[in-house]
């Protein structure tokens, strides 16, 4: 139980995809606007991350390493990502059009993240086992919805501020992602 | 085929192919599935980029009315058409549909002012084309009868001046008092420094800081979650402040920017009502004039019958006549 807990806090704060590993950075950029937005696309990713690391385990040990076709793995593993965020899709479209409608490109796009791909072949390089693979699926995509919503709700105060004219805009979202990551840099050591 | 195929090799393409072609089965059969069992019908946001529309069913974005225009909005036309709505509307659509917002598309110097249209009364010759052709019914009158605009309830779409045949009306701009816009920077007012002291100030625990950020950058819904009607205009914040910031200037700003959103929105909502009657009307006027043609239809047929029945009739007893004179004659 505590390894597992040690697990999560690692992938959530110590190891944080986005500003430690600058893991999945497209979507931090570009869904981070509205508070709302963020914590949509934080919920389809969590979604993803966390069925990806554990299908993709199931793939690798029962499908590709007793075909002796390990070298196959980023192809499949992309394949099964690929339908899964195609699944988070249709849901969304039903549950949510105006989510749907708000992502847009981001919400495909889930499916070339590095970040879901970094966890399922982080996972077969750290040797987890199933539950491990799916809690530090499920701790990654913690973590990533932890600095995005952060991140939005910087930026929507940075909108109303008075901001000088050369760092309006996308320099000022570097900056505050900047400082961000050199606060989750004090995290290492921590487990 | 196979033979080409080194055999040390084969295991290297068969084991691949059957892998991926194992996983893709899986997953279609999944996402088929899926597609099925969560099939949406009908688009509900369609009626939330509606909403948003002035409703004056002017079509000068190009669509036959806002409802066609709040659909094509939906499968990615450009959100800067409407010029009734103005930069109002588009901001509110950027912000609903999560993109940037652009300047509005129209002609230079054709700006979209807000008008009225007025029938020159003595010109009119009561031909009733102008009734047909509005939108939202604004126009009274009848044949050979002069007509005459509800002020009111004109959008000033301009769809009247095309059907008139003798030109008589007119577009003229509504007088309208300029909003209250957020005070000039005096020399004395200086940056805020968020030092706190106006939250202690306030008699009606609001938040003037937090306030004076929303007003400035015009996040008026944020406003309105932080209760920016409950403020009395007292001026303690301003007479507290270090900084000088006239804050209740720029409350007052807001407010009325924030009133005067609300009152479009009334209006957007019931401009759409008397054009959803009019349809209605027009639905309802199609059907009894079908019915009418019908039942028309109907008698002009059983009539047909009738005289196809007289006439046999006549035919029948001419012949008889004739066949009877027939025997007369030869006997």
């Amino acid at each position: 139980m505590s390894a597992i807990i040690i697990l999560l806090i690692s992938a959530i704060l110590v190891n944080n995809f986005v500003l430690v590993q600058f893991l999945g950075l497209c979507p931090f950029m570009g869904s981070s606007n509205k508070i709302e937005t963020a914590i949509g696309m934080s919920a389809a990713t969590t979604f993803v991350l966390t069925l990806a690391s554990m299908v993709s385990y199931l793939v690798y040990q029962y499908l590709l390493i007793p075909l002796d076709i390990a070298w196959l793995r980023t192809i499949a593993f992309i394949v099964v990502i690929a339908a899964l965020v195609n699944f988070t899709e249709i849901l969304m479209l039903k549950t949510s059009p105006l989510l749907h409608k708000v992502l847009g490109i981001f919400l495909p796009l889930i499916t070339t993240n590095c970040a879901v791909l970094g966890v399922a072949l982080l996972n077969i390089n750290a040797g987890n086992s199933f539950v491990e693979s799916a809690f530090y699926g499920f701790g990654a995509a913690l973590g990533f919805s932890l600095v995005l919503i952060l991140f939005a709700a910087l930026r929507e105060k940075l909108n109303l501020a008075d901001i000088p004219a050369p760092f309006q805009g996308a320099s000022i979202a570097m900056i505050t992602a900047a400082l961000m990551s050199l606060a989750f840099m004090g995290f290492t050591g921590l487990v | 085929m196979i033979e080409f195929i080194e055999p040390f090799l084969l295991p290297v393409i068969v084991a691949p192919l059957f892998a991926l072609i194992l996983i893709a089965l899986f997953f279609g059969a999944l996402l088929g599935f899926a597609a099925q069992k969560f099939k949406v019908s009908t688009n509900p946001l369609v009626d939330q980029i509606n909403t948003l529309l002035p409703q004056t069913q002017c079509a000068q974005c190009g669509y036959p009315g806002c409802k066609p225009y709040a659909e094509a909005i939906n499968s990615g036309a450009a959100i800067n058409l409407c010029p009734p709505g103005g930069e109002d509307t588009i901001i509110q659509l950027a912000n609903l549909l999560n993109l940037e917002p652009i300047p509005l598309n129209q002609e230079p110097g054709k700006e979209a002012l807000p008008k009225v249209a007025i029938i020159r009364e003595e010109e009119c010759i009561g031909c009733t084309f102008c009734i047909q052709a509005c939108p939202v019914d604004a126009i009274v009158g009848a044949a050979q009868q002069m007509h005459s605009v509800i002020a009111s309830e004109c959008t000033g779409c301009e769809l009247c001046e095309a059907p008139c045949p003798v030109d008589c009306i007119d577009f003229i701009p509504l007088e309208i008092a300029p909003l209250k816009t957020l005070p000039e920077k005096s020399l004395s007012e200086q940056a805020c420094i968020r030092c706190g002291l106006c939250v202690d100030a306030c008699p009606v625990d609001l938040l003037p800081q937090q306030l004076f950020w929303f007003a400035q950058g015009k996040a008026y819904d944020k406003a309105k979650d932080h209760r920016l009607m409950d403020c009395i205009e007292c001026g303690l914040c301003h007479a507290v402040c270090p900084s000088h910031i006239p804050l209740v200037q720029y409350y007052q700003a807001a407010k009325i920017a924030i009133h005067d959103q609300d009152a479009k929105h009334h209006q957007a909502h019931e401009i759409k009502q008397r054009f959803d009657y009019r349809e209605q009307r027009l639905e309802k006027d199609k059907a009894l004039a079908e019915q009418r043609r019908q039942a028309r239809a109907e008698l002009a047929q059983a009539k047909v019958k009738q005289s196809d029945l007289i006439q046999a009739a006549l035919e029948r007893a001419k012949s008889k006549q004739a066949s009877t004179q027939g025997t007369q004659n030869g006997s």
